[in-house]
């Protein structure tokens, strides 16, 4: 971490840094982990928005009455999920390498929340149709047949309130599901994923396992959220390409 | 996230606002707690959007974890729902940084901000498996400290601490770990003896335990009796002296989730020149002391770069009686601007309001306006020492009407000593004159309609201020009152709120309380009192029932005018501020006649006793 003192002098020093002839735009890889489930897209946002002052970057501000920072992120998490893939786009104007601007980004970051690749982009997060997770659950209604169950109820339509821009609905939430597998692992489902995930038709996996504990009554009454776990692994576009 | 919050980890998904207890914040301090001599717990009793936002527990972190082998962590109250779940899995109150359950420190300490927390206090104790009485606690426990402006009438609450710090903090905290990591390490350390040793060797610390009390047959105190002669009899207030010199912590926690003020706080200086005769800050942070600008800009430069925050209040009493404002504001201005820094300035009073101030700081230009006349007539004005008049207010709205605004808000309070219903009167006599002067100013904006708010709160005596010896209005006084002033506003712009008059009483009985009201507190805390300063969890029956069962009569505490030759359950505090002053001002009240500020006249408060660099203060000694 730069003192408080170095980062003066560094301040000054970015306004000598060669100016771009348009803003750039690089993309952060970060994971977002452990106490940062609980942190809203909103807190997030609020958060970078520091992150990138602290840590001296020179950073694109839109010009005009209100001059802000252009941050970007790729399709939010909902609070309670964890993810090893986040993606936020954001605009320079001077000269400084990928590898300077993450090493900065994460001296004011924290394990839970870290820069883990900075690039150039070329693919836009409209691209993203897919995101894969990892979940468990913990209860005390799991036995040696529920994965056996899960993977029989999986086959066939589950519905479900789901939130659209038109207010709510019931769809079959089985369709927004590319691939899907359950295993118990010490007493714990076990489940890996693929769920849609482009803006419009994007599946919540919460609301995929709340389905599953409805109707296959993995939790004897009890309150779901004190037994799942979820992490967002990767994210595809529409061919099952990696996205980067 | 460490180990110990696993448990925790799994009930966050189901309460509200989960970030609360999450920590894992940037700026937090971890230490390696087998290598250190004292663990000390600070305490907020109130939720964590609040507490986080304090700059006293901000300091006082920094403070404790400058030294080496000390280890400060954080701990807030949590909300209900989260509660009812720890209790549900069995979890006991845990510090955010390390997860440990706070048996395990060696020192626990609350902030004391307003007395409606007391039952917040009991209740953090209750959830950590403290037990609540100083008396019942053996060696192993943590010792619990109180401080902060409540700290000067703790009486109520004295019971259940170990000992109290009175007046600023930045040296004594420090020298109470030095003292404790000391007495551990020679092996000579007991409760007792530590207690005692503190109170003798380290100066303005209260330990309630150490005086005995005793009363008359009618029930006000007859005497306070140190139980060693070497403690003091009175309890002198520390302060620091030299605000330049004093400690800055020049990084912060950085929370994720939004907190009351989450931007950088700028403390200009201590301690207010005005003497508003219920102001109980006014009189207890005596005497000022200022920072010099230049220090201020170094401060906040370092606060902007080790935070990223993109807004800076200037945080005092009352800002505009700075005397460098001008100076402060354009050095910071020099590179705040170009760094899009927002500069806020509250606490205006309506006689600094100008123009020139209005161009100059884009946070007054764009936020609503507030004042406080806190009261509706020229005369009571002068009674309350609030040296405002009413064509400063009028040329101030005018400014921000001509600038555009057409949204004013003015607090006032009820219940005043002396006050008549023609002041009461008054109040919405001046709200529509504001909304008057709003038409009479051509430069307004026309398309716009004028607004006024009234916020009328309810007048509590408060110790050590020329007040505290009145007595509060009655319930039906100050209901009447409330709805009289109500049946004088019939402009549809002016909107009216005001306090509940039932939560001031028992604030007053708190504020002026003695150490008899221990069982009730107890009571409260047993039938699961908490977030009292919170509206939906405040109910004003169950605290007279609590009061009844345990034979109070809140009546003596709130509605009765003490003797002005009583011995006063705080006269074991000395805050700088002399009793004489305080009667003298409070018969000046009565003659209506009002009291220079202490720029213009020292009135001989007392206070300059203390010391102080940078303060107006004649001849302050330290
Ligand atoms: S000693 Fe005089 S100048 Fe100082 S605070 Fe008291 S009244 Fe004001």
């Amino acid at each position: 971490m730069l003192s408080e003192s170095q980062k003066l002098i560094e301040k000054k020093r970015i306004k000598s840094l060669p100016e771009l002839e348009r803003p750039r735009t690089v993309r952060l890889k970060f994971i977002k982990v452990g106490s940062l489930q609980y942190i809203s897209h909103l807190d997030l946002q609020r958060t970078f928005n520091r992150v990138i002052v602290r840590a001296c970057l020179p950073i694109w501000y839109t010009k005009g009455f209100n001059p802000h920072a252009k941050l970007v992120f790729s399709t939010p998490l909902s609070i309670g999920a964890q993810s090893t893939c986040e993606f936020l786009d954001i605009r320079i104007d001077r000269e400084m390498s990928c590898e300077t601007i993450m090493e900065r980004l994460n001296a004011e970051l924290t394990e839970e929340l870290k820069i883990v690749d900075a690039y150039i982009p070329e693919r836009d997060f409209a691209d993203i149709k897919w995101a894969s997770y990892d979940i468990s659950i913990t209860s005390g209604g799991i036995s040696e047949n529920t994965p056996e169950q899960i993977m029989q109820r999986i086959k066939e339509p589950i519905f479900m309130l789901k939130k659209t821009k038109a207010g709510e609905k019931e769809i079959d939430i089985t369709g927004l599901i590319h691939s899907f597998s359950c295993k118990l692992v010490e007493g714990d489902i076990k489940i890996s994923c693929t769920l849609s995930a482009s803006s419009t038709e994007y599946l919540n996996p919460e609301l995929l396992i709340s389905g599953l504990a409805r109707e296959c009554d993995l939790l004897c009454g009890s309150p779901l959220e004190e037994h799942y776990d979820i992490i967002r692994t990767s994210l595809y576009d529409a061919e099952f390409n990696l996205f980067k | 996230m460490n180990k110990n919050n696993t448990n925790i980890s799994s009930i966050l998904k189901s309460v509200s606002k989960p970030g609360r207890y999450s920590g894992g914040e940037y700026g937090q301090i971890i230490k390696d707690k087998s290598k250190v001599a004292a663990r000390f717990a600070f305490c907020f009793p109130d939720t964590y959007e609040i507490g986080m936002s304090n700059l006293g527990v901000r300091i006082l972190y920094g403070v404790l974890n400058k030294e080496d082998d000390v280890w400060c962590e954080r701990v807030y109250n949590p909300w209900i729902d989260m509660q009812e779940k720890m209790k549900e899995h069995g979890l006991p109150l845990r510090a955010c940084e390390s997860g440990d359950p706070l048996t395990e420190f060696d020192m626990i300490g609350f902030t004391l901000q307003y007395e409606m927390s007391y039952t917040n206090v009991l209740n953090m104790l209750d959830l950590a498996g403290i037990p609540l009485r100083s008396a019942d606690r053996d060696d192993s426990m943590p010792i619990i400290i109180g401080g902060g402006p409540c700290a000067y009438n703790a009486e109520p609450v004295a019971d259940f601490f170990d000992l109290f710090n009175i007046g600023e903090g930045e040296e004594m905290l420090p020298e109470l770990c030095r003292l404790y990591i000391k007495m551990k390490k020679e092996g000579r350390y007991t409760k007792r003896e530590y207690l005692h040793e503190a109170a003798r060797s380290i100066e303005g610390i209260y330990v309630p335990s150490l005086y005995e009390v005793t009363y008359n047959e009618d029930g006000t105190v007859k005497a306070y009796t140190p139980i060693y002669d070497d403690i003091p009899r009175q309890v002198k207030k520390r302060i620091m002296k030299d605000m330049d010199e004093s400690y800055f912590p020049e990084d912060a926690v950085m929370p994720y989730i939004e907190t009351v003020h989450d931007r950088i706080m700028l403390e200009v200086y201590r301690g207010c020149i005005r003497g508003c005769r219920f102001c109980q800050a006014g009189m207890i942070y005596r005497p000022v002391r200022e920072k010099t600008p230049e220090v201020l800009n170094r401060q906040a430069k370092c606060l902007y770069e080790s935070t990223g925050y993109d807004e800076i209040s200037l945080t005092s009493l009352s800002i505009s009686d700075y005397t460098e404002l001008e100076r402060l504001t354009d050095l910071l201005l020099e590179w705040t601007n170009e760094n899009m820094i927002n500069l806020s300035l509250p606490s205006l009073r309506v006689d600094s309001f100008t123009k020139e101030l209005m161009d100059k700081i884009a946070t007054v230009r764009s936020s609503s306006l507030t004042f406080a006349p806190e009261a509706g007539t020229q005369r009571l004005r002068d009674v309350i020492n609030k040296n405002v008049r009413e064509d400063d207010l009028m040329r101030a709205v005018g400014v921000a009407f001509a600038a555009g605004k057409n949204t004013v808000k003015l607090y006032f309070m009820s219940g005043l000593p002396t006050e008549r219903y023609e002041d009461l009167k008054g109040i919405a006599d001046l709200a529509s004159m504001v909304i008057d002067k709003y038409y009479d100013t051509p430069e307004r904006n026309r398309s716009k309609k004028p607004q006024v708010t009234i916020s009328v709160s309810c007048f509590i005596p408060k110790p050590f201020t020329p007040f505290q010896w009145e007595a509060q209005d009655t319930m039906e006084m100050l209901a009447d009152k409330q709805e009289y002033l109500g049946s004088c506003i019939t402009d549809k712009k002016i909107r009216y709120t005001h306090h509940d008059a039932r939560v001031s009483r028992i604030e007053a009985v708190l504020a002026r309380g003695d150490r008899r009201l221990a069982p009730a507190l107890e009571l409260a805390c047993k039938e699961g009192f908490k977030f009292d300063a919170w509206d939906e969890c405040f109910d004003y029956d169950k605290w007279i029932s609590v009061f009844e069962r345990c034979g109070i009569d809140p009546a003596f505490y709130a509605n009765r005018a003490f003797g002005l030759d009583e011995v006063l359950p705080w006269d074991i505090i000395d805050c700088g501020v002399t009793k004489e002053f305080l009667l003298r001002e409070r018969n000046k009240a009565y003659e209506g006649n009002t009291t220079p500020n202490c720029r213009e006249k020292c009135s001989g408060c007392g206070a300059n006793k203390l010391g102080g660099e940078r303060t107006c203060c004649p001849k302050a000694r330290s």
